[in-house]
C-alpha cells in the first residue's frame, strides 16, 4: 500500500515546486510596493477601487450563463455526434478547435459588425450585449468545454448505457436527463470550471464589446503600476480559486460514483 | 437511484441559475446605469443669436455621451483631461480599451460602422504614422477646431482631417537602485557596465516607441534620417555586446530590476517617476546628441454615433486649459509654442519639464522617413538584430 | 411503444445505418457555431484573400512564403507540439496522482480546483511571475546564485524557446490534468482486479489494458493542448516578443500593432493557421481511429 502511494506523491511534489514558486514570487513582488519593508499597501490600493467587486461579480454572473448554454448545448450534441455520427467526428472536433485559431480580437469585431445593425441589433442595450458577451465566451470556451465531455463520454459505455434504457422504454429527453447527463458529472464539472476560468480572465470580449467585466478592470488598474498588477494577479487567482472550491464542492457528491475509480 | 439523480441533477442547475440571477441582483444594486444614447440633435437657430461655441455644446449636451478609446490615465495626465472635461461640460465619457494600438482603434471604427451603440469610439488618438491611412481609407471626418490656426502646419492635414495633438523625445528610464552610474547618452548603452539591463518598451514590429528607438541610434551610428540602417546595426552590438534584456519592458519588470534601463517617450518616464515615488528611485536622462521627437495625432471617426460631443471633446483638448493638463502629464502639447508666446504656462509647469533647450533641437521625421524607416526595421529586425533563439534548445 | 424500441436499438449499435434527420441532432450545434463563430470570423478568410477596393488577390497568401514568416510557423509548431507532449506526459503522471494514486480526498479537490484556476492563467501575469521567478532578477535565480551557480553565465536563458515553453507548460498541464481525471476514473477497478488475477504484472496491466482504453482520450486532449498553445498570444507577446517569431504576435503586429497595418495579411496568417489546425485533426483522427480499435 505504501508503496503504491510513493509515486504519486513524487509526482505531486514536483508538480506544487513547479506551480507555487511562480506564485511565491509574484506575492514577494506584491508586498513590496512600500520601499524598504513588506506591506499590503499594493492590495490596499486595489480594494480601494469601489468597481472590484461589483465587476467580479458581473463575471461570475457572465461565467455562469456561458456553464448553463455550454452544458445545455454540448452535452446533447457530444452525445449524439459520439452514439450515432461518429464518422462526422472529425469536422465537429475540427469546429471545435477553430476558436483557438481564431484570433478573439477577429472575433469581436466580427461579433460587433454582424450583431450591430438591424435586423439583429444588439450592441445598444446592456441585456442583449450581455447576450452577444455570453456567446463570445462560449466560443472561447468551446474547445475545452467540448474536450471535457468528449473525455467524459468516452469513459462511460454510453452505447450500452442507451440501448438499456431505450429497451426499458425510455424516451430520448428521459435518456439524456436520466442516463447521459448523470454519468458526465465530473467532466461537465471539469468543463465547467475551464469555463469559469476562462470567463473571469477573458479581456478583449468584455472590453470592446463595453462591459463592465472583471479583465478590462484588472487591466485599468493595473496599467502602468509596478506592484498592483502582481496583488491583483494573487488576489484573482484566490477569488477564482475559492469559486471553484464553492462549485466543487456543491457537486462534490457524485464523484465516488462514476466508474468506481480506485 | 435515477429519480434521486435527476432530482440532485435538477436542483444543481437550480442552485446555479439561483446564483446566476443572485449575482445580477447583486450587481445591479452596485451597478451604475449606462449612459442612454440619443440621436445627436442639430444645432438649431433660436430666437437669442448663439455662439456657435454654444450651439456646439448645447448639441453635445443633447448627445450626452463621447465615446474614446486607448487612453491610458498615466498617459499624458489623460485622466484630469477626461475628468475635466466631464466636470465642465457634464457629458459622460465612455472609455474603451485604454491598450489599445493604433491599429485596434482603426479596426474598432471599422467595425463599429453602423453602431450606434458604447462600443463605436467617437475619437481616436494614433500614431503620427497613420495619417495618411485614416484619411485613404474613410475612417475620419474633417472637423477644424478653434485654434486651428496655431498648430503648426506640419503637423496637421490641410483639410481638418486628422491633426496633432501632442509630443515629446525619446529619454532613458533608469532605475537608480539597480543602476548605478545612469547612461548619460546613446552610445554609453553599449558600455560593458550595462550587460543585461538595457530593454525596448516595445515589440520592434508592432510598437510605435521601440520602432522610433531604433531609428534615432541610426544617428549617433552613422546614418541619417533617410537611412536607419545603422540603428539596426546599433542594436546588433547592443546584442552582442550582452547588454540587451529581449523582455519588453513593463512598470512591473522595470521596478523589480529586470529591465532597469528602458527607452521611452520622457513623458511616460517622468509619470512612471512620479507613480513608483521613490521605490525604486527613477532617473530620466534625455540623451543630448540625438534627441527624437515623436507627435500623436486625433481625430474624430467619420462614423461617430455622437458627433457633437466629440467636436466638443476636441474644442476642449485644444483649448489652452487642455493643453495646459497634457503639459501637466510631461506631454509637449501641440501649440506649445502658441502658449508659450502668450506666456499663459504656469511657471511650475515649465520648471518640472526636461529643460526647453533640448526641446528645441528636437528631430522630427517626416511621413515619409517614417514609413521607410518602418519597412526597414521591421522587415529587418529579425535578421540583422536576430536575438538567435534557438527552437528546441 | 414497444415496436418503436425495437427499431430504436437497431439504430443505436456502432456502425449501426444512420438516417439523414439523424443531422437534425446536430442543428441547435450548428446554428450556434455558424451564429457565432463562423460568420464573425468570416472577415478572416474574406480579408485573406481580398486587395485594396475589395478585389480578389492572393498577394497576401503569396506573402505567407517570406522567410521570417515560414519561421514562425515553424516556431509556433514546435512550441505547441513540445508543450503538448511534456505538458500531456506528466500532466497525465499527475491526473493519475490524483485519481489512483490512492491520496486523502482532500488531495484531489485541491489539485482539481487549483488546476481550474491555472488552466487559465496566462498572458502577463504568467510571464510576470515567471520572469520574477527565473528572470535575471528572479528569486530562484538569485537564490541559486548564493549557492555560487550563475544559471545566466552557464547559458540558460528565460527569453527564449526554452523558457517559453517552460512558461507555457504552467497552463498545459493542469488542462491535462483536468480533461484526464474523468477518464481516469472511467477506469474500473475490476478490470485491474481481474488483470491482477490473471497474473498481470502493473506494467502488463498498463500496457495491455488501461492505456488502450485511455489512449483516445489521450490523444484528444493532447490535440487540445497543441491547439492551447497554438493560439496563445498574450504570454508569448509579454516574454518573447520582439524576439522570438510566433504566427499569433505576427498576427497581432498586422492587425493590433502601433506600426504595421496590413489586416491582409494577418488575415491570411490566421488561415493559414487554420489550415494547420485542420492537418493536425487529420492525423490526430487517423491515430485516433486506429487507437479505437482496441475497444470493442
Amino acid at each position: 500500500m505504501k508503496r503504491r502511494r510513493l509515486w504519486p506523491l513524487f509526482w505531486l511534489s514536483l508538480g506544487a515546486v513547479y506551480f507555487f514558486l511562480p506564485l511565491v514570487a509574484t506575492t514577494d513582488f506584491s508586498l513590496r510596493a512600500q520601499r524598504g519593508t513588506l506591506s499590503l499597501l499594493a492590495y490596499q490600493r486595489v480594494l480601494q477601487d469601489s468597481q472590484f467587486v461589483s465587476s467580479f461579480l458581473f463575471s461570475l454572473r457572465m461565467a455562469l450563463f456561458t456553464i448553463l448554454f455550454g452544458v445545455l448545448l454540448i452535452v446533447p450534441t457530444a452525445y449524439w455526434v459520439h452514439l450515432r455520427l461518429p464518422h462526422l467526428r472529425p469536422l465537429i472536433e475540427l469546429l471545435t478547435l477553430l476558436p483557438f485559431v481564431v484570433p478573439v480580437i477577429v472575433l469581436v469585431f466580427g461579433l460587433i459588425r454582424i450583431y450591430s445593425r438591424p435586423p439583429l441589433l444588439m450592441t445598444t442595450t446592456p441585456a442583449t450585449t450581455d447576450l452577444l458577451l455570453v456567446g463570445g465566451y462560449l466560443v472561447v470556451a468551446l474547445p475545452y468545454l467540448y474536450r471535457s465531455i468528449d473525455v467524459g463520454l468516452r469513459a462511460v459505455d454510453i452505447r450500452s448505457l442507451t440501448e438499456a434504457a431505450q429497451s426499458l422504454g425510455a424516451g430520448w429527453g428521459t435518456i439524456l436527463m436520466r442516463v447521459v447527463f448523470p454519468n458526465l458529472r465530473t467532466a461537465a464539472l471539469t468543463g465547467a470550471l475551464l469555463t469559469l476560468a476562462i470567463v473571469i480572465g477573458e479581456l478583449t470580449l468584455a472590453q470592446y464589446l463595453a462591459r463592465p467585466a472583471f479583465g478590462p478592470y484588472m487591466n485599468l488598474l493595473g496599467k502602468n503600476r509596478a506592484y498592483e498588477p502582481a496583488a491583483l494577479s494573487i488576489m484573482s487567482f484566490a477569488l477564482t480559486w475559492a469559486a471553484m472550491g464553492t462549485i466543487y464542492w456543491m457537486t462534490r457528491g457524485q464523484q465516488a460514483q462514476i466508474g468506481g475509480g480506485h | 437511484m435515477s429519480s434521486s439523480h435527476s432530482r440532485r441533477l435538477s436542483q444543481v442547475f437550480g442552485l446555479l441559475l439561483v446564483l446566476g440571477l443572485l449575482t445580477s441582483a447583486c450587481a445591479q444594486a452596485t451597478a451604475t446605469p449606462s449612459a442612454a444614447t440619443q440621436p445627436p440633435a442639430p444645432a438649431e437657430a433660436t430666437e437669442e443669436p448663439m455662439s456657435e461655441m454654444d450651439a456646439l455644446i448645447a448639441a453635445a449636451q443633447a448627445e450626452g455621451t463621447v465615446t474614446t478609446i486607448a487612453l491610458p490615465d498615466d498617459w499624458c495626465n489623460y485622466r484630469e483631461v477626461i475628468d475635466g472635461f466631464k466636470d465642465k461640460y457634464g457629458i459622460e465619457v465612455n472609455e474603451l480599451d485604454p491598450s489599445a494600438g493604433s491599429g485596434d482603434e482603426i479596426e474598432a471604427v471599422k467595425a463599429n460602422k453602423d453602431n450606434p451603440g458604447p462600443q463605436a469610439p467617437d475619437v481616436i488618438d494614433v500614431g503620427f504614422g497613420f495619417g495618411p491611412q485614416i484619411v485613404n481609407e474613410g475612417i475620419v471626418q474633417p472637423y477644424k477646431v478653434s485654434t486651428w490656426d496655431t498648430i503648426p502646419d506640419d503637423v496637421k492635414h490641410p483639410d481638418g482631417y486628422w491633426y496633432g495633438d501632442y509630443y515629446g523625445v525619446l529619454a532613458l528610464q533608469v532605475n537608480a537602485d539597480v543602476v548605478e552610474t545612469p547612461p548619460q547618452d546613446w552610445a554609453d548603452l553599449l558600455k560593458p557596465e550595462y550587460e543585461g539591463q538595457v530593454a525596448l518598451a516595445g515589440d520592434p514590429r508592432s510598437s510605435n516607441q521601440a520602432i522610433q528607438s531604433v531609428f534615432v541610434t541610426s544617428l549617433v551610428n552613422g546614418g541619417s534620417l533617410d537611412n536607419a540602417a545603422p540603428g539596426l546595426e546599433f542594436w546588433a552590438s547592443l546584442v552582442a555586446e550582452g547588454n540587451f534584456v529581449p523582455v519588453i519592458a513593463e512598470t512591473g519588470t522595470f521596478a523589480r530590476g529586470e529591465t532597469p534601463i528602458i527607452i521611452q517617450w520622457d513623458y511616460l518616464a517622468l509619470t512612471d517617476r512620479d507613480t513608483l515615488a521613490g521605490n525604486p528611485d527613477v532617473t530620466v536622462v534625455v540623451p543630448p546628441s540625438a534627441v527624437w521627437g515623436g507627435v500623436y495625432i486625433q481625430g474624430i471617426s467619420a462614423y461617430a454615433p455622437h458627433p457633437n460631443a466629440a467636436k466638443l471633446w476636441m474644442e476642449w483638448l485644444y483649448s489652452d486649459e487642455g493643453q495646459l493638463l497634457w503639459l501637466k502629464g510631461y506631454c509637449h502639447p501641440i501649440r506649445y509654442t502658441d502658449l508659450a508666446e502668450r506666456g499663459v504656462i504656469p511657471e511650475d509647469l515649465a520648471a518640472a519639464l526636461p529643460p526647453a533647450e533640448l526641446y528645441a533641437q528636437a528631430i522630427f521625421p517626416t511621413l515619409d522617413q517614417l514609413s521607410a524607416a518602418r519597412e526597414l526595421i521591421t522587415t529587418q529586425w529579425d535578421t540583422v538584430v536576430g536575438v538567435d533563439v534557438q527552437s528546441g534548445d | 411503444m414497444r415496436r418503436r424500441n425495437r427499431r430504436d436499438a437497431r439504430f443505436a449499435r456502432p456502425g449501426g445505418p444512420y438516417r439523414r434527420r439523424d443531422l437534425l441532432g446536430l442543428l441547435p450545434f450548428v446554428a450556434f457555431v455558424t451564429l457565432f463563430l463562423l460568420l464573425p470570423a468570416s472577415t478572416l478568410v474574406l480579408g485573406a484573400f481580398q486587395g485594396d477596393g475589395g478585389r480578389f488577390t492572393l498577394e497576401h497568401v503569396a506573402g505567407l512564403s517570406q522567410r521570417f514568416i515560414l519561421e514562425g510557423y515553424r516556431n509556433s509548431i514546435q512550441v505547441s507540439v513540445v508543450t503538448a507532449l511534456i505538458g500531456g506526459a506528466f500532466g497525465f503522471l499527475l491526473a493519475y496522482a490524483v485519481t489512483l494514486g490512492e491520496l486523502p480526498t482532500f488531495v484531489r479537490g485541491t489539485v482539481i480546483t487549483f488546476a481550474g484556476v491555472a488552466s487559465n492563467f496566462a498572458g502577463v501575469p504568467l510571464a510576470f511571475a515567471f520572469i520574477s521567478t527565473l528572470g535575471r532578477t528572479g528569486i530562484v535565480t538569485g537564490f541559486v546564485k548564493d549557492l555560487g551557480i550563475d544559471l545566466y553565465k552557464q547559458g540558460f536563458d528565460l527569453y527564449t524557446f526554452a523558457g517559453l515553453s517552460l512558461t507555457y507548460l504552467y497552463f498545459q498541464f493542469p488542462l491535462m490534468i483536468l480533461i484526464m481525471a474523468p477518464a481516469l476514473d472511467g477506469l474500473k477497478r475490476e478490470w485491474r482486479e481481474a488483470s491482477e488475477n490473471l497474473g498481470a504484472t502493473v506494467t502488463q496491466y498498463w500496457r495491455h489494458v488501461a492505456l488502450p482504453i485511455l489512449l483516445p482520450s489521450i490523444l484528444g486532449s493532447m490535440v487540445l493542448l497543441f491547439g492551447n498553445a497554438f493560439g496563445a498570444y498574450a504570454t508569448a507577446f509579454a516574454l518573447t516578443g520582439g524576439t522570438l517569431d510566433l504566427v499569433t504576435i505576427m498576427i497581432g503586429a498586422q492587425i493590433r500593432g502601433n506600426v504595421l497595418y496590413d489586416p491582409g495579411l494577418g488575415y491570411a496568417l490566421a488561415v493559414g493557421m487554420i489550415v494547420i489546425m485542420a492537418f493536425s485533426i487529420g492525423l490526430y483522427s487517423l491515430l485516433q481511429r486506429r487507437s479505437e480499435r482496441w475497444l470493442r
